[in-house]
């Protein structure tokens, strides 16, 4: 292992030439990165973009609807990871708009840490209905498969928002504004699934990658693979987390997974429908589907459903096309304690992250990068 | 939810484990970790109460050292955020 001031150092030696443009796209990287301050301490043209990593901000508003409207049903007692809680949509007035509101207005919202938790109060509360509303990545996915093979007790059914983490970088990679020049690959993802899933990046489209795990070492060292490889010209997929990521990933996770799930075309809230983009449960657990158990259907007169709250400009802010600060609302309209959009609510939220390491006032988004430097 | 916490197990029963922390206790599951022997006392990254690899213990510490850190930050925000929250529900303010 090298330290953190040995890598800096290598980094500030590469000749670079030019504005290089490094995107993560995993929520605990961007608070490794802001945390650590570390985008004032590399030269001037490294410039570190938050892409996609947060899953609760790519939740479908529709979803989240879904999951409220299922809350205020008197039968169910709906549980979640606590992120989930406060994340508004475009619910009526009068109405609820966050899980968080349909539990003060007499709701059984139960905030969980891990998907055993939902098991457990589906076990205590027989007579209830208990749904498990699950966003998250191939991190939270795999520990869902495990919890569905272990055998699902009959009263609980499941509300499912996954996605995989890799096919919104395809996506920008597809499109004609890719936006970055070289790509952080999320540590414990490429854990599950193997890094494997991060080859095409290179390999099709010659942008360097490399798979980082949570500290500053690991981060750094990556960094330096990526920058090494843009100086040289010569794309690979660097493994700069081997304490974790191991080729094929986790082989009993990824059979549970493939067991448990289809992967799917899936709506990203604010971006679309991505193709191959998310998990949905197969057929053998239909009756384990809160969709299907409860009927759920679009209500296709619903105001504005699916779309951001108006001036919140978080899809833009999960695919890298601009800073959090350079979304008009941010600090000023939308805050943790009083969020506007889904990326200043979670934990991996972009939005969150900037405020919470000091970054609390908006710029106009033709100004020059300027990101945030954190102080930890 | 991805950065996930590295945990010791100090009990074992069947897929289930009491796994150790910074002196918290938790249950963890092993169910993901069919492939690799386990025993008490190995180290192991939780993630939403699933164990998802194996680590060493040097690994483990060294993982340890950076949460310290950021969860002592992230601790004193959560107090001011609650504090600032509360003078937002305060009378008078839109």
């Amino acid at each position: 292992m090298t330290d953190p001031a040995a890598w800096l150092e290598r980094i500030r030696a590469l000749p670079l030439a030019g504005r290089v443009r490094v995107m993560n796209v995993c929520g605990g990287h961007e608070r490794s990165i802001s945390r650590a301050g570390l985008r004032a301490l590399l030269p001037p043209q490294v410039e570190l973009i938050p892409g996609p990593g947060c899953p609760v901000c790519v939740c479908p508003e529709e979803d989240i609807y879904d999951a409220i409207a299922l809350a205020q049903r008197d039968e169910v007692t709906l549980v979640a990871f606590g992120d989930m809680l406060r994340v508004p949509c475009n619910a009526p007035k009068a109405q609820p708009r966050s899980l968080e509101q349909a539990r003060a207005a007499g709701g059984d919202v139960r905030p969980i840490a891990s998907p055993a938790e939902a098991v457990r109060i589906a076990r205590d509360n027989p007579a209830r209905q208990v749904v498990f509303f699950m966003a998250g990545f191939e991190t939270t996915t795999a520990p869902l498969a495990g919890m569905i093979a272990e055998g699902l007790p009959d009263n609980l059914s499941i509300l499912l928002s996954a996605r995989l983490t890799w096919p919104a970088v395809a996506m920008l990679l597809a499109s004609g504004e890719v936006g970055f020049d070289a790509l952080v690959a999320p540590g414990h993802v490429a854990t599950v699934m193997g890094p494997e899933e991060w080859d095409f990046v290179p390999a099709a489209h010659n942008i360097p990658a490399a798979v980082a795990g949570f500290g500053a070492d690991s981060l750094l060292a990556s960094l330096y693979s990526v920058l090494r490889q843009h100086v040289e010209d010569r794309a690979f997929l660097d493994n700069c987390y081997p304490v974790l990521v191991r080729p094929g990933g986790n082989p009993t996770a990824r059979r549970l997974m493939d067991e448990c799930f289809e992967v799917v075309d899936a709506n990203w809230r604010g971006i679309g429908v991505l193709p191959a983009s998310g998990f949905a449960l197969r057929p053998h657990l239909a009756a384990h589907d809160a969709r299907l158990r409860f009927d759920l259907a679009a209500d296709p007169h619903r105001k504005r459903a699916g779309e951001m709250p108006p001036g919140c400009d978080c899809a833009r802010v999960v695919l890298g096309r601009i800073y959090p600060d350079q979304c008009r609302l941010f600090g000023a309209a939308c805050t943790p304690s009083s969020p506007v959009g889904p990326c200043m609510v979670s934990d991996e939220g972009a939005c969150r992250i900037w405020w919470s390491t000091g970054k609390r006032e908006c710029r106009p988004e033709d100004a020059p990068p300027a990101p945030v430097t954190g102080d930890a | 939810m991805c950065l996930g916490i590295p945990m010791r197990i100090v009990e074992r029963d069947g897929f289930n484990a009491r796994c150790e922390a910074k002196g918290v206790s938790r249950t963890v599951s092993l169910f993901l970790m069919q492939h690799e022997p386990l025993e008490v006392g190995d180290f192991v990254m939780v993630h939403t109460g699933y164990a998802i690899e194996k680590m060493t213990e040097a690994e483990a510490a060294s993982a340890w050292e950076i949460y310290d850190e950021m969860l002592a930050i992230e601790l004193a925000e959560d107090a001011a955020m609650r504090a600032a929250a509360d003078a937002a529900a305060s009378p008078g303010h839109a």
